[in-house]
């Protein structure tokens, strides 16, 4: 029964996870950008969110004030820093440096306005359990899950069948020829990377509803799924969402064995592995 | 004066530090995030050897140097198989996993709370327990450090090292051990984090998990890229001018809560401003 708990325990987080992995990825395909302020956003969200319950808002809304506050935040990134940096033809590496320097702002801003203690979200309701056969989960795990898989299941729908998704798919493939057919790819950069940035905002409010947040846990999290989404194949959401919820669920069985605190240097040291043996992904051919 | 020698002494640790992310990040290429691990496996290693009375503090040191040479060739050798960002991940993988360690294996490592009473050390009987005679010490590591640096870098094996960064395909047709340089580089850089290591246990007296985690490899990163990459000046620059800027913050009131963070905020704004304003840092090459 402690491994159906367990492994439903993972599935919850890896759905959370799942939705961090697939905006990545979404980011990561389309604007090429290695985007680990990702990680920082992420946090804000979960903060922008907490600070509105705190002032008594329900959950949807400061839900909703969470992925809003969020999205504003990724579309000032992309236009303010990563787009001034690629008008200047700079290189990747200095992208990657200059998200590495909004990561620290994002999060050591969080760790100044709200301290570096752990807070939680004070909803009486979020602790309330509803059993399944063998297994509990409470009201936040249910909330995650269904709200994870709405969104994955829309993200790819956008992203395979409209006229929007489309657009994305044909900039990400060639933005030089998307340039010059007037598709213009960088307000389609602003815009997924406010989309990517809403859902992954949503994420941070799920994951700190279910359990707690603190400024600097984004990282960690932001690692696993960007270790989904290298081992799902670049650029494949339902590849993401999957691996992430295998990582997730894997680290939890493991709690079964070993102690919880040495499970996640296990679930890195494993990646290294993979990324040694199969660097192309398991589903997708290397690009 | 003693104030003075304080920054002194920590700035040449951290520039000798600079110098090894140096070789890897600026020189050869191999974008590593994990520096602050080598660092602190050196720091450990001399801490324990010292505690332990087992050697005296220049045998202690060449053991670090030796281990971090060859813990850093490890972690450099995915970077052969797997380019970029998939390096990015693997090294922010390696640096979790490091920091995994310090915490957890608390029967060598001290857990959490660190070790504390690491004796000054003593060379060939002249103890160095005032910051002068200390800081002679590290000056001359840092004089050894830059020395190697400078030879290193007019060497005919420096400028394979610089070609391969800017075309390897193109040093590997010219006939050169491409495998050879990158892993003789990965070496002396870990040689130079494990000097730092040591340098950096013995003066403080005092190491923990916290002094070796990712936000102090970004911290080294940042002194290397306002600094400048590529140049041995950048690597001196960086830190000495980084450091003096903690030292700025004790003028105004702040509450000590806020300080650490605000310190990191202020880092990681420098690193988008450098990128986007001065990418190639204030005595460095262009990136």
């Amino acid at each position: 029964m402690l491994y159906l708990q367990l492994l439903a325990d993972g599935l919850v987080t890896g759905c959370a996870i799942g939705l961090v992995a697939v905006s990545f990825s979404l980011i990561y395909s389309t604007t090429k950008v290695f985007h680990v302020a990702h990680a920082g956003i992420y946090t804000a969200g979960g903060y922008i969110a907490w600070y509105a319950a705190s002032y008594g808002a329900p959950f949807t809304v400061a839900c909703i004030a969470g992925i809003i506050g969020s999205a504003l935040l990724g579309a000032v990134i992309q236009s303010q820093v990563y787009q001034r940096l690629e008008e200047r033809g700079a290189q990747p590496l200095v992208l990657l440096i200059a998200s590495l320097g909004v990561l620290a702002v994002l999060q050591n801003g969080v760790a100044i306005l709200f301290t570096t203690n752990m807070l939680q979200f004070s909803y009486p309701w979020r602790n309330q359990m509803v059993i399944f056969g063998a297994v509990g989960l409470s009201y936040a795990q249910v909330t995650i899950v269904i709200v994870s898989i709405v969104v994955f299941v829309v993200l790819t729908w956008m992203s395979k069948y409209t006229l929007f998704g489309q657009r994305i798919r044909a900039v990400a493939s060639n933005p030089f020829l998307a340039e010059i057919t007037r598709l213009r790819p960088k307000t389609l950069f602003v815009l997924v990377m406010m989309i990517g940035s809403a859902v992954v905002g949503l994420a941070g409010t799920l994951i700190a509803l279910d359990q707690a947040m603190q400024p600097y846990t984004g990282v960690l999290i932001l690692l696993t799924a960007t270790i989904a989404v290298i081992a799902g194949g670049i650029g494949s959401l339902t590849g993401a969402f999957v691996i992430s919820l295998a990582l997730s669920v894997l680290q939890n069985l493991s709690l079964a064995v070993m102690p919880g605190r040495w499970s996640i240097a296990a679930t890195f040291a494993l990646f290294i592995l993979f990324i040694l043996i199969r660097p192309q992904g398991l589903v997708r051919a290397a690009r | 004066m003693s104030f003075f020698l304080n920054y002194l002494i920590q700035a040449e640790i951290f520039s000798v530090m600079a110098l090894s992310t140096n070789l890897l990040v600026g020189i050869i290429g191999i974008f590593s995030v994990s520096q602050a691990a080598i660092f602190g496996v050196g720091a450990y290693t001399v801490a324990l050897l010292l505690l332990s009375k087992m050697l005296g503090f220049p045998a202690a040191i060449v053991v670090a140097v030796v281990l971090c040479a060859a813990l850093n060739i490890v972690l450099a050798l995915p970077s052969l198989r797997v380019a970029g960002d998939y390096f990015v991940v693997t090294s922010f993988g390696c640096q979790l996993v490091a920091t995994a360690i310090f915490i957890n294996w608390s029967q060598l490592t001290g857990g959490a709370s660190g070790l504390v009473g690491i004796p000054t050390p003593a060379i060939f009987g002249y103890s160095t327990d005032e910051p002068a005679a200390f800081a002679c010490v590290s000056t001359v590591i840092l004089a050894i450090s830059c020395l190697g640096f400078w030879l290193l870098m007019r060497s005919p094996f420096g400028r394979i090292v610089h070609a391969i960064r800017q075309d390897e395909l193109a040093v590997a047709a010219a006939g050169k051990d491409v495998l050879r340089a990158k892993v003789s580089v990965a070496a002396v850089s870990g040689a130079f984090a494990g000097m730092a290591g040591g340098l950096y246990a013995t003066y403080l007296s005092f190491i923990d998990p916290t002094s070796f985690d990712i936000g102090v490899s970004i911290i080294i990163l940042t002194m290397l890229v306002v600094g400048g990459a590529r140049t041995l000046a950048g690597s001196l620059v960086g830190p000495f001018l980084l450091l003096a800027l903690p030292h700025g913050l004790d003028l105004i009131e702040l509450s000590p809560t806020i300080v650490g963070p605000m310190r990191q905020l202020i880092y990681g704004a420098l690193l988008i401003a450098f990128m986007m304003f001065r990418p190639q840092g204030i005595a460095g090459q262009r990136l």
